[in-house]
């Protein structure tokens, strides 16, 4: 219904959305392996935590191939906003001197980057609300991209698949936590790169798990 | 800007070697190129046999287990902790890995790609001499030479320490000849020889008609590339002269060009207008040059004090000489030159002290002027090895007195021997706590009861005895007459001979004190007393190497040779199959010597023992690679003289 004039809620897919959709459209075969798998750790830093009134103010992530964090791949940006301001300075000391996209730029770079790679974030959910609001004007409603949470992987691994969530203490799976419990330094906590980094070092290490439990390959983990 | 990502691993990495040597770029090249990567306990990394990958590997964090196959099944060969690089074979001669690398705690591991680090090695020397030295871990250890192990760190010092050439009075202050001597490439060999002669100088450069420099040639190229190889003197020099000349700018710092010229073992390093060979020649520095502009020169320092019998100043000098053998400790200068050195200016000063107690005490006993006698230095100081002023070891011999003169002798010497000793307390010598020193009328004996005391060691090796020949054997003449101390030694070397057994004893002693191997993450340290938590490097890895070292010789009926490290290479000479080992334990002992006269300049006391948590993991690494030595020499003894059979 695109050709309706009064649906504004329906933006013209950006050509770089449509090269995006046609490439994520592979599924990943169920029995690959772990090694096989790339994954994007991904994190944004936030004006917020309310995905209506909030928006991102950077984006940090890393790749992960044959389970190794490329640094290469490392990338960090930060957003041009409405927002910016005192506000968001007070809250996470960020220093407006560092390269700012504009939202086009950023969700070009950001599409071409994630692929069709696994994505994978702490909360990733909330992360992913967040950047569908950048990329809404340019025609995408949502990402195609299958997602591991490392939370729900380490509720899972602790507690199986069918567990209760109220009966567990979430408190136990916030990043800190984790990164505590499995040995991992939180330093540069509250950049997107550095969340982004720490949740690579947590996924690299609940892949290990995992595979210790006989979850080895992609269906496995992606129940 | 990096970002935060690479910033983070570039952080971890700057903290370890060889990565501490990189400027800020490179190293931020190097950490974005970084692969991360989680393993388990027992997971494996690389095995024995395997082609070598294009990484090299740094640990993070956990721990990782190198061995070796063994008929026996695998022996481990080191242990890698944080920070530690390992597998860079791949990276040196990439051929398949030497050992097993398999993980013994969880463990995270940096991936550094190979091709990344080839780029930094071909314009960083620093970090090419780092790997060539082998101190990344993964290297057999024994078989590494030592001896780059000691050029590495002395150039890797070097320039962290530039201010260090404090030897240098003013190091702008150094004279650089200005008045260069140049010839035009057509010029015939033998002209230019006629020039250096002429000029009174040690070589000539070859210069276009720009006066830009071509070439240089040397003395010493006479020797190798024209006489040696019988060349017509009427051939023009550019075809001899070495050509790719390293040239400096003439406003260069001093240690620049000192380091320059040390690093790439040039005598005489060319000084042009903006320091490329296309801009004039300007000056030339040579090591003479260099040699003369040093206030304390050995050979200053022994003239001052042969011209003094003042205490005060005596002692000054010999301060003065601490100086210089920390800049000579600290440039790397070779171990034999430092210890000749040392050795010459505290036997100078014995003998200025023997000459001072002769002129007190003689005319007292004017009945004794004929009777011989021999000042000995015993321990390190008998071995040519004491730079620091450490416990003195001493003794007095003197010829056998008839009857009558008996009584007078043995005090008449005693007062000699305790004026010496006297002097080198003031000089700064710490006393022996056993007493053994000439002030101590138990050594201080004529000749007859010298050899009943070392027949009775030898004959019965008690504990004692076994002890008192570690330092007694080492005995060196310093002052007087020396017959006494050849005497001496021949008779040693006869009793020896004869009491073979005496030598599976002293072998038992070489056993008994263990290698200070076994440790995996730390040092042997001390477990108690004042020294807890310190390395005795003096206990447990010179005085091994000393007792091996003194057995051995002795064994081989070797005679007149006292220094640790001078008998090894006799050792290797003598037994080629072990030559190689030899020669290690050798370099390995003379490290050892450096390290803990370094340890003791800078900490003001013996430098025995040593804080291993000071360490930097560079020297953590050159003072484990020196035991590896210890152990196989202590398995040759243990098979050569039967231990195992040798009563308890």
């Amino acid at each position: 219904m695109s050709w309706w004039p009064f649906n504004s809620s329906k933006p013209v897919q950006k050509d770089f959305v449509k090269e995006y959709l046609k490439n994520s459209q592979k599924e990943i075969p169920g029995i690959r392996l772990f090694d096989q798998l790339s994954f994007v750790v991904l994190d944004t830093e936030t004006t917020g935590l309310n995905p209506e009134t909030d928006h991102v103010l950077s984006f940090g992530a890393v790749k992960i191939n044959s389970q190794s964090i490329q640094v290469a791949s490392a990338v960090e940006w930060y957003l041009s906003s409405s927002k910016k301001g005192k506000e968001a300075i007070q809250i996470h000391e960020l220093i407006g001197n560092k390269m700012v996209l504009s939202l086009a730029d950023f969700s070009s770079q950001f599409l071409q980057y994630i692929g069709n790679n696994i994505i994978v974030g702490h909360h990733v959910g909330f992360d992913l609300e967040m950047l569908k609001k950048i990329v809404k004007p340019f025609g995408l409603t949502r990402f195609p991209n299958p997602c591991i949470d490392t939370m729900n992987l380490a509720i899972r691994l602790d507690y199986g698949l069918r567990a209760d969530r109220n009966l567990i203490p979430l408190k136990n799976y916030s990043l800190d936590a984790l990164c505590d419990r499995y040995g991992i330094k939180t330093e540069d906590r509250h950049t997107a790169g550095g969340d982004a980094f720490l949740t690579a070092n947590l996924l690299l290490k609940l892949l290990k798990a995992a595979e210790k439990k006989g979850i080895n390959n992609w269906s496995l983990l992606n129940k | 800007m990096a970002n935060v990502i690479i910033h983070r691993v570039a952080e971890f990495l700057k903290n370890f070697p060889p990565f501490s040597f990189l400027s800020p770029e490179d190293l931020e090249a190097v950490a974005s190129k970084v692969e991360i990567k989680y393993f388990e306990k027992g997971e494996k990394l690389f095995l024995q046999g395997e082609p070598a990958k294009p990484h090299f590997f740094v640990l993070r964090e956990g721990a990782i287990e190198l061995s070796e196959n063994k008929s026996g099944g695998p022996e481990i060969k080191e242990y890698c902790e944080q920070g530690d690089v390992f597998g860079v074979l791949a990276l040196l001669g990439k051929r398949p890995y030497v050992l097993n690398a398999i993980f013994s705690e969880d463990s995270l591991v940096y991936f550094i790609p190979v091709e990344v680090f080839e780029l930094i090695l071909e314009h960083n020397s620093k970090v090419a001499l780092y790997f060539a030295a082998g101190f990344a871990s993964g290297q057999v250890v024994f078989k590494q030479d030592l001896s780059e192990g000691q050029k590495a760190r002395g150039l890797l010092r070097g320039e962290t320490l530039d201010d260090s050439l404090l030897i240098f009075s003013d190091p702008e202050s150094i004279k650089v000849s200005e008045n260069v001597l140049c010839c035009k490439g057509n010029t015939s060999i033998q002209k230019a020889a006629q020039l250096m002669t002429q000029a009174d100088v040690s070589s000539i450069v070859v210069v276009d008609s720009n006066n830009f420099p071509l070439g240089i040639l040397t003395d010493k190229d006479f020797r190798t590339r024209i006489v040696s190889e019988a060349l017509s003197l009427e051939h023009p020099v550019s075809e001899v002269m070495t050509s790719n000349l390293i040239v400096k700018r003439r406003s260069a710092s001093f240690s620049e060009l000192y380091l320059s010229m040390i690093k790439n073992r040039l005598h005489h390093l060319i000084l042009t207008e903006d320091g490329t060979d296309q801009s004039p020649v300007v000056g030339i520095l040579s090591d003479h040059d260099v040699l003369l502009s040093m206030g304390n020169s050995p050979a200053v320092l022994i003239h001052a004090l042969l011209n003094t019998f003042d205490l005060n100043e005596i002692r000054e000098i010999r301060d003065r000489a601490e100086q210089m053998l920390r800049y000579y400790l600290e440039n790397e200068v070779a171990m034999d030159f430092v210890a000749s050195v040392m050795t010459e200016i505290n036997d100078v000063i014995i003998s200025q002290a023997t000459q001072l107690a002769i002129r007190k005490h003689s005319k007292d006993y004017p009945e004794l002027e004929q009777v011989k006698f021999c000042f000995l230095a015993l321990g390190s100081e008998g071995r040519e090895e004491q730079l620091l002023r450490t416990d003195q070891d001493n003794a007095l011999v003197y010829e056998d007195v008839s009857e009558d003169l008996k009584t007078s002798a043995s005090e008449y010497f005693l007062k000699i021997g305790s004026e010496i000793v006297e002097v080198l307390i003031h000089s700064g010598f710490s006393p022996c706590p056993g007493e053994i020193m000439a002030s101590n009328p138990k050594w201080v004996q004529p000749l007859a009861v010298w050899k009943e005391y070392f027949t009775d060691w030898i004959v019965k090796p008690t504990e004692q005895a076994i002890l008192n020949s570690s330092i007694f054997f080492d005995f060196r003449p310093v002052a007087g007459s020396k017959i006494l101390a050849e005497s001496l030694t021949d008779h040693i070397y006869d009793e020896v001979g004869k009491k073979h057994f005496f030598l599976n004893f002293l072998a038992k002693n070489a056993y008994m004190n263990p290698a200070p191997l076994g440790f995996f993450k730390g040092f042997m340290v001390e477990k108690s007393g004042e020294h807890s938590d310190h390395f005795d490097i003096k206990a447990r890895a010179m005085l091994p190497l000393t007792d091996l070292a003194r057995l051995l010789t002795l064994s081989h009926g070797l005679v007149r040779i006292n220094n640790t490290f001078k008998r090894f290479e006799k050792l290797a000479e003598l037994e080629p199959n072990y030559s190689e080992l030899f020669l290690q334990a050798g370099k390995a002992y003379e490290i050892l010597m450096r390290m803990r006269a370094l340890e003791g300049l800078q900490h003001k006391n013996n430098g025995r023992f040593i804080d291993p948590e000071k360490l930097g993991k560079l020297q953590k690494q050159l003072l484990k690679n020196t035991f590896s030595p210890i152990s196989e020499l202590q398995e040759i003894v243990k098979v050569r003289f039967q231990l195992d059979y040798f009563a308890k």
